[in-house]
């Protein structure tokens, strides 16, 4: 019984290690970890303009894609 | 009187000469206006985020050449299509101090419509800038980025920098991989080595084992891939690195622990496995950074010409690209552009800052029919020049591109382990291979526990042991954990290393090769002898202040040389003229209306104007008259660095052999070698003949150490053995060099030499230990003689030998 708990708390720790792991994975392959610099003094911006500025600018970015692929649609509809 | 600080920048001036605006006070009108687009924009949470940190004053840039930005040619050559079909481009911004100048930057251009992604890197200022060109021209992205005080240039993103960015986040990846995974087994381990001397269930000691089997699994075949494809490429060049041994070590001991995880009495060593493959790793990563960061720099230096360049052509002026510029050109420049091509004077005289060919400090006077080089500065005049080479042959580019070739061809220096390694893995594996066949042809059983398996695992599981009592542990440990200790040694001393190799290279070196401005000389010019004949306070003044019209090094060291002595006033001058190569003339009404003539410079100026005075000196002469009175001379003179003397002697006892190698002319380096006693010494140097000599000595085998500062330096340094640059050097010879003298004293230099030496004494002493450890365990081992209990210890007791004797180079 005792060894069965041990068995699962030493799984379920490496579980979410290796979850944990992943999640790191991703984040550096997504250039988070480039510009260690960068990184290090982002700390010092997280007051709420700040995350509301990150907000915007993925608006921003998903709007300027969407218009894009919008005027995209139009000019192969004046093809057709 | 107090100084006040500038509202923008955060400098301090003193209060008199500020801009005053309400409570608000600046040091000039650029800080003024960049403060006032900040507030409109609502970004002036810019300066609580600088905090007390001070930034440059906005640059005062004439905004007139943004049109170029939008030319066809430049957009052809510099911007790209973005993935979702949008322009991107890359640029570096200059101006950027703090984190705060990034978060501004970025900010300002998303606010910007049109612009759809804005990324600025910190550490190196490169800017990654994705915008929409319906909306938007690429001039209006440039003037946003001027307007808050900063500027931007193009640079062309090479294959190098794509694939050194990419290298370097692999190999981070992979090693933040070996390192968590390494830190999982270790606390695992505290539980099973506990148990090993308070007994443990078999149950449970099976289950560590699972748990490190599956922790240490990732760390040998993601992480440790690297060592097998090292490994691989040296068995295709018929070579047995240390990556091999690495890898194969690893390997095997991973397959030992198989064994044990599968049923097999016995230790398992999956910990061992990822500890080696993780410690080995982190000093790979630490590489691949130093590749990156010279990339970045060839960038920077790239980046500091200008794009275009006026070429004249029927009397039309147009802007041509670069790479478009033909032989027979006629190019025209003005005052403070650096030279983009090289090129023949045809009209126009001046003076051009040469440092970064020759590294000399004081300027070169060029007339019509002299050779310009691109990369070096005019410094005060309109020059037309006709094109004699095109840009890709042209002195600048060529040494970037020699730098790319060296940088990507770094000499592997042979370093003692991995020469040991080369025989010592050869040695181990085939003794392996001897042990298993003897055991399984001749295998008797020894009364040995392996109950329940075939003479074939018997015999491998004795094979394997063999190597796993060799593993490379204190072989792989000998070097690293004396340099980490060495290298700590010497930076408490302001000595810098990039990589702990280089203190083996040191050790070994028998060829030093200075550059003597800046390196042997401080490189700046002193007054050493001054004789002022009036000393009338007034005239003294005037001396002063025709002094601070010229921006030739002379006058600026005699200038600052008078600066502490007395104190002076500056005075309005007439008619100042700048003599070719010779001085400075100027007149000097009084209140009274009498005038003046003044006159400083060289003999030959005071000769041109009929003054004979007998002066005779082999240093540089600056002579003062008024009207034709002399009243002062100075006699100034590079100076030999403090130590320099006792440097030469230290490394001549040594039976290493010195060279100089100066840009300067005969008589200078003649006088600076024989006040030194350096025998061997070459003048006139370029950067190209400075590399050539260092391959010609490699070629003789010698191990050459480089010491040097200037960007005329950068390409000799990139190909020595060890490049040791001075703290005060150019960007380029700081990111080419393998160790940084950061208080550029030759004391410190010295201080290099002994603690190698004495760190190599280590690193050899290190070496026989783990290799008399192998002496004794690996018959034993092959005997089928090691208890698990042995093994486990020695293990540990090999390492912690190397660790301890490591320690000792602390000790005096």
């Amino acid at each position: 019984m005792i060894n069965d708990t041990l068995f699962f708390m030493l799984i379920v720790g490496i579980i979410i290690s290796a979850g944990l792991l992943l999640l790191f994975i991703w984040a550096a392959r997504s250039g988070q970890f480039d510009d260690s610099n960068k990184m290090v003094n982002g700390l010092l911006f997280d007051s709420v303009d700040d995350l509301n500025d990150a907000i915007k600018k993925e608006k921003n970015l998903k709007d300027a894609k969407e218009a894009k692929s919008k005027s995209e649609e139009k000019v192969s509809q004046k093809i057709d | 009187m107090s100084n006040v600080k500038c509202n923008h920048c955060h400098l301090e001036f003193s209060d008199n000469v500020m801009i005053k605006e309400g409570n608000l006070k600046f040091c000039c009108k650029g800080c003024q206006g960049v403060y006032h687009i900040l507030k409109s924009d609502g970004l002036d949470s810019f300066y609580d985020k600088l905090g007390n940190k001070t930034i440059a004053p906005p640059l005062k840039l004439d905004n007139t050449d943004v049109s170029k930005f939008d030319s066809q040619n430049f957009l052809d050559n510099y911007v790209s299509v973005s993935k979702d079909g949008f322009s991107q481009i890359d640029l570096i911004i200059e101006g950027i101090h703090c984190a705060a100048c990034v978060w501004l930057n970025e900010r300002i251009l998303h606010d910007t419509k049109g612009i759809v992604e804005a990324d600025i890197n910190f550490t190196t200022n490169k800017a990654k800038i994705v915008w929409n060109e319906e909306k938007l021209k690429l001039s209006e992205i440039i003037l946003k980025i001027r307007s808050i005080g900063y500027n931007a240039y193009a640079y062309d993103s090479s294959v190098a920098d794509v694939q050194a960015s990419k290298a370097k986040r692999e190999y981070f990846i992979r090693m933040m991989v070996a390192v968590i995974c390494s830190m999982n087994i270790m606390m695992i381990s505290v539980a099973k080595y506990t148990g090993f001397f308070t007994g443990m269930a078999n149950e449970v000691k099976n289950m560590i084992h699972i748990g490190e089997f599956l922790l240490s699994t990732p760390v040998l075949f993601y992480s440790g891939w690297i060592f097998y494809k090292g490994a691989y490429f040296g068995l295709k060049n018929r070579m047995l690195t240390m990556d091999f041994l690495v890898a194969s070590g690893a390997t095997l001991t991973y397959i030992y622990s198989l064994f044990i995880l599968f049923g097999v009495k016995g230790e398992s060593y999956f910990d061992s496995v990822s500890m080696i493959i993780t410690f080995v790793l982190v000093g790979k990563y630490l590489e691949v950074i130093g590749k990156k960061s010279a990339v970045d720099t060839l960038d920077k230096i790239k980046s500091s010409l200008p794009l275009e360049a006026t070429v004249i052509s029927q009397n039309s002026r147009k802007m041509v690209a670069l790479n478009s510029i033909n032989i027979g050109d006629i190019v025209e420049m003005k005052a403070g552009e650096k030279v983009p091509v090289d090129g023949k004077i045809v009209s126009g005289f001046g003076f051009f800052d040469e440092s970064s060919m020759t590294g000399e400090s004081t300027p070169v006077y060029k007339k019509v029919n002299d050779y310009v080089y691109s990369g070096t500065i005019n410094s005060d005049s309109l020059i037309q020049y006709e094109v004699t080479k095109t840009f890709k042959n042209s002195t600048f580019s060529s040494i970037v591109s020699l730098l790319e070739d060296s940088l990507n061809s770094k000499p592997k220096i042979q370093t003692k382990a991995s020469e040991i390694s080369k025989g010592f893995s050869a040695t181990i594996l085939t003794l392996a291979l001897i042990t298993f066949l003897v055991w399984y042809f001749y295998g008797i059983d020894l009364g040995f526990d392996y109950e329940g398996t075939t003479q074939f695992e018997r015999s491998f599981i004795v094979a394997v042991s063999v190597v796993v009592i060799a593993c490379p542990c204190a072989l792989a440990l000998a070097t690293p954990m004396a340099s980490l200790i060495g290298i700590s040694e010497l930076a408490k001393r302001g000595l810098l290393f990039k990589e702990a190799k280089f203190i083996e290279s040191i050790a070994v070196a028998n060829t030093v090769v200075f550059d003597k401005t800046g390196t042997l000389t401080k490189g700046e010019l002193n007054v050493v002898k001054a004789e002022i004949i009036d000393e009338n306070i007034h005239k003294l003044s005037l001396l002063y202040s025709l002094l601070s019209a010229s921006t030739h090094p002379v006058s600026f060291s005699i200038k600052k040389y008078l600066e502490s002595k007395y104190d002076l006033e500056i005075k309005k001058l007439d008619n100042v003229k700048n003599i070719e190569a010779k001085g400075m003339s100027a007149l000097y009404e009084n209140l009274d209306g009498k005038s003046f003539e003044l006159l400083g410079g060289n003999i030959d100026l005071l000769k041109q104007n009929e003054i004979y005075y007998d002066f005779n000196s082999d240093k540089t002469v600056y002579l003062f008259a008024i009207n034709k009175n002399v009243i002062a001379t100075f006699e100034l003179e590079d100076e030999i660095k403090d130590n320099a003397k006792d440097l030469i002697n230290y490394l001549q006892a040594k039976n290493i052999e010195i060279i100089m190698l100066t840009g300067d002319n005969e008589h200078v380096a003649s006088k600076i070698a024989n006040q030194l006693n350096i025998k061997k010494y070459f003048w006139t140097q370029t950067p190209i003949t400075k590399a050539e000599y260092i391959k010609e000595l490699k070629k003789e085998n010698k191990v050459v150490i480089m010491v040097g500062d200037g960007v005329n330096d950068s390409v000799a340094l990139s190909n020595a053995d060890v490049a040791i640059a001075m703290g005060n050097s150019a960007d380029v010879s700081l990111a080419v060099s393998d160790v940084v003298l950061l208080n550029s004293s030759l004391t410190s230099l010295q201080d290099a030499f002994v603690i190698s030496n004495k760190t190599y004494k280590f690193i050899k002493q290190n070496l026989l230990l783990s290799i008399l450890y192998n002496a004794v365990t690996i018959p034993l081992a092959m005997a089928g003689l090691v208890i698990p209990l042995i093994a486990a210890l020695s293990m540990s007791l090999s390492s912690l030998m190397v660790v301890l004797n490591s320690l000792r180079i602390k000790m005096k």
